[in-house]
């Protein structure tokens, strides 16, 4: 700072001087100093002169330094006198309004303003990626496309096994559903459920016991070519594998012995059945000449509520799968 | 003692204003910021060895300043931005530290 204000005042040959004297010769000349210094009479005179003309000077034994271009051994000797703290402490203050100060502080500014701007900018939250560089945002940029794209992927991936979840729980509950309305269908035939329809209620009377199986069993068996779906007679399912035998004077059904009269409630076509019975050579004629009473009455809800366990086969297997 | 006021008021200013910084001088202005310190560094060694002159100190720090950004600019042209500016601020970091430990040796003698 001190040789600044020098330049200042004197322009060509003391900064020329200072900048000629950087550091290759400033070692030596350091260590010569002792020899080097100049009577204390000719730096004081120095001092004097150059001390009147320049106000600045007023900080005392800084003026020793400031002498002439031929003064410079006597400037490196006061120089050497004061410290680098020294120096900074009287850099510092007292404050000088110097143009050099000036023009050094403007440059300072700058760098603060700029400082504290880059700072300010790098550490806003979404500006990570402000300062980066062009390369950088492409690269980043890929990066970002691939990874969407991997995830693109994968979601498209899970989407398809949920579907496929989906349409196969939705499959599984579809069999569930048909077995069951099967379950239901195959119930009614084998005497499992309980069934209800449209049919006919038929009821011989039999006073005189003279009804055997045969003729029952025959009824059953036109009821059945008529389409009989659901039959049972005094309370027993007919199913399948039901039997009739003869038992006394009544009849019995699987075993079951039943008595007259009997009533045979059958889900059918009406329409069908009721003929069926009644055709002449039929049930109904073959029954009354053995004086028993046939009455055939047709309804629009017949229920069959009677059931029989389901009996698994010992021997017969399903041939089907 | 005017020089640090204008630094402190350029820190100040710069965190009240927080101005945007323009998309062009962008990836300029941290490597002309580091290119400052180390002129300032080094002019602050020079005012301690008693050498400081206030011409040599402008020239310097704008001409840092300034080839900082041209070689970033022309690291950005060949393709080489990063590595280079990474370049630029290892050279400059070195020269601090070495600036700064003349400045030590001055200032606290060890």
């Amino acid at each position: 700072m001190r040789t600044m204000s020098n330049q200042d005042e004197k322009p060509e040959n003391g900064r020329s001087a200072d900048i000629r004297d950087e550091q290759p010769e400033r070692q030596p000349l350091r260590r010569e100093l002792p020899e080097e210094v100049p009577p204390p009479a000719a730096a004081a005179g120095a001092d004097a002169a150059s001390g009147a003309e320049d106000t600045a000077r007023a900080e005392g034994a800084a003026g020793a330094e400031d002498t002439a271009a031929d003064g410079r051994s006597a400037e490196e000797g006061s120089e050497a006198a004061l410290t680098g703290r020294q120096r900074l402490v009287k850099g510092l203050w007292p404050p000088r309004f110097t143009r050099a100060q000036l023009v050094v502080a403007l440059l300072l500014f700058g760098l603060g303003f700029g400082l504290a701007v880059q700072v300010a900018s790098n550490s806003d939250n979404d500006s990570a990626l402000r300062g980066a560089r062009q390369e950088d945002l492409v690269r980043i940029l890929d990066e970002l496309d691939d990874r969407t794209q991997r995830l693109e992927d994968e979601k498209q991936g899970l989407e398809k096994q949920r579907q496929e979840l989906e349409n196969s729980s939705d499959q599984a509950e579809e069999a569930r559903r048909q077995t069951a309305e099967k379950e239901k269908q195959l119930g009614i035939l084998a005497g499992t459920v309980g069934a209800q329809g449209p049919g006919i209620t038929m009821t011989i009377e039999d006073t005189k016991g003279t009804v055997q199986a045969d003729m029952l069993l025959d009824a059953i068996q036109e009821l059945r070519a008529a389409g009989a779906e659901a039959i049972q007679i005094n309370g027993v399912r007919v199913v399948a594998s039901t039997y009739l035998t003869d038992a006394g004077k009544s009849v019995a059904v699987d075993g079951n012995k039943i008595e007259a009269p009997y009533r045979f409630q059958v889900i059918g076509k009406p329409q069908d059945l009721e003929p069926a019975l009644n055709i002449p050579g039929g049930v109904v004629q073959t029954l009354e000449k053995e004086q028993a009473t046939v009455t055939v009455e047709r309804s629009d809800k017949i229920v069959v509520d009677a059931l029989r366990a389901a009996k698994r086969p010992d021997y017969a297997r399903s041939s089907s799968q | 003692m005017i020089a640090v006021l204008g630094l402190v008021v350029g820190v100040v200013a710069g965190l009240l204003v927080r101005p945007e910084v323009p998309a062009v001088v962008e990836p300029y202005l941290p490597i002309a910021v580091v290119a400052a310190l180390d002129a300032v560094f080094g002019g602050l060694r020079a005012m301690l060895d008693g050498i400081f002159d206030d011409k040599v100190f402008v020239v310097s720090f704008l001409s840092n300043v300034v080839v900082a950004a041209l070689i970033v600019f022309l690291g950005d042209k060949l393709g080489v931005g990063a590595q280079l500016s990474t370049g630029v601020v290892v050279v400059l970091g070195i020269r601090i530290f070495s600036n700064a430990a003349a400045i030590r040796r001055h200032v606290f003698r060890a």
